[in-house]
């Protein structure tokens, strides 16, 4: 990461090579958008290279990416507030070869996953998704880790809450979603 | 055990932080506990939910980035257009690169690494430094563009255009850039995409203008008829004398004609 800072542009090669597709992930599962999620990958790449005299040495760089990834969503957000309730337009993705009750079971936790609050699914995204510990998390959201786990537990208990009216009721709308999700707050 | 005991336990064995007796403690509740047993269920089929890549696109555009940001760097590109008197933003750029200039960087510098320091530390963000940082970063993205815009690759110049596209004040010389581009590029993508950009600042000097003195310049109907579509959308009332010669010129595709007298009903 020094480098990165001392000026390398072949650093930030490496960096993308290493998170672009993380990153991505981040953004896709958050916001169901796929479009949107390139863009926002580019804008981090973009705040990084400009912003890399930022970087101090001993902060876990880690922490630092997604710091500037949740801060480039929420800048994005403020700008161009959504006019039409939330969808989410991706088909959740579903590996080959699964059984078709597995696929089912995912699609169906994948729009669960949507419809949950955007604090709590973004807490999920990172934890599970990102796979980022708990300390990392509280450092990034700004609480104690006592607090994040607390928060997991809470966003895990809605989860299972909607996967299980979901399962009642396969047909109903994801649009419930919007109103709850947008706009994201800043949390600091 | 009762599940609020558990609840403290519960978000580390899932990330499996938990050894010896405790993790017991979890495992003999969730052989008794539905509720529970099924929160530890979706967590590992979350992990079922595959990722999604990015399109090669993606590496494409960061490529692209870099090397307009060098170009950018290494002045080479830009400085073409200076001609803009007052404050553009290649000034500013050649002025943190002088030596009191520099001073005033790593000023800025050090209130940019606080405000992140601040950031990391979960203590409450000023609003001066978030407001600095946004600047620079406008700035930032219409150098890019700006330097995008005079690439030899046409999907480079496009994704110039596409840059300018997220902001909302266009500093001069990227407005200019983009106006260069409606009339002159050679990839007729490239200028019906300035042409869609410059559409949302129809207020600024020249825009107008500009994509008058287009219509009679640009040899393409899909072109010609972009630029009909956007006068009549505008409802520039000045564009009728310019419409009545286009469509008077003898080698006009008709559609183009029909287009043009379609358009001057409009307007009068
Ligand atoms: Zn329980």
């Amino acid at each position: 990461m020094l480098q990165v800072r001392d000026g390398a542009g072949e650093m930030l090669g490496v960096l993308f090579e290493r998170y672009h597709a993380p990153l991505y992930n981040f953004y896709a599962k958050l916001t169901g958008d796929r479009a949107l999620s390139e863009d926002l990958v580019q804008e981090v790449f973009l705040r990084i290279l400009r912003h890399r005299q930022t970087f101090r040495d001993g902060t876990p760089f880690r922490a630092w990416i997604y710091q500037i990834a949740r801060n480039a969503r929420i800048d994005h957000f403020r700008k161009s507030r959504p006019q039409v309730p939330f969808e989410p337009e991706m088909a959740p993705a579903v590996a080959p070869g699964d059984p078709a009750q597995q696929q089912q079971e995912s699609e169906l936790l994948h729009r669960a996953m949507m419809e949950l609050p955007e604090e709590k699914r973004e807490l999920l995204v990172l934890c599970r998704f990102q796979e980022l510990p708990y300390e990392d998390v509280a450092r990034l959201v700004g609480c104690g880790v006592a607090t994040v786990k607390v928060r997991i537990h809470r966003a895990m208990q809605e989860l299972r809450q909607i996967f299980h009216q979901l399962q009642a009721a396969p047909a109903s709308s994801a649009q419930r979603a919007a109103a709850q999700n947008f706009p994201p707050r800043r949390m600091t | 055990m009762k599940c609020e005991e558990i609840a403290e336990l519960l978000p580390d064995y899932l990330q499996q932080g938990l050894q010896g007796e405790r993790k017991n403690i979890v495992e003999r509740h969730l052989e008794s506990c539905v509720e529970c047993r099924e929160v530890a269920g979706l967590w590992k089929q979350l992990a079922l939910i595959p990722d999604e890549q990015p399109s090669p696109a993606g590496r494409a555009r960061f490529d692209a980035m870099l090397q307009a940001y060098q170009a950018g760097q290494g002045s080479g590109v830009v400085t073409r257009r200076t001609t803009d008197k007052g404050t553009s933003i290649w000034s500013v750029f050649q002025w943190l690169r002088s030596p009191v200039g520099a001073v005033a960087w790593s000023i800025a510098l050090v209130a940019l690494g606080t405000y992140l320091g601040l950031q990391l530390g979960g203590a409450k963000s000023n609003s001066q430094d978030l407001a600095a940082m946004h600047t620079e970063l406008t700035s930032m993205r219409q150098m890019v563009a700006l330097s995008m815009l005079q690439q030899q690759s046409a999907s480079q110049r496009l994704e110039g255009v596409t840059w300018t596209r997220r902001e909302e004040h266009l500093d001069p010389q990227v407005l200019s850039a983009l106006m260069h581009t409606l009339r002159y590029d050679q990839s007729v993508d490239v200028r019906l995409a300035a042409l869609d950009a410059l559409s949302r600042h129809a207020g600024q000097p020249q825009v107008k203008k500009t994509v008058l003195d287009a219509l009679q310049e640009q040899q393409s109907p899909l072109m010609q008829v972009a630029l009909i579509d956007q006068l009549v959308e505008w409802r520039d009332a000045e564009a009728a004398p310019g419409l009545e010669k286009l469509r008077k010129l003898p080698n006009l595709n008709p559609t183009v004609r029909q287009r043009a007298d379609w358009a001057i009903s409009k307007l009068n």
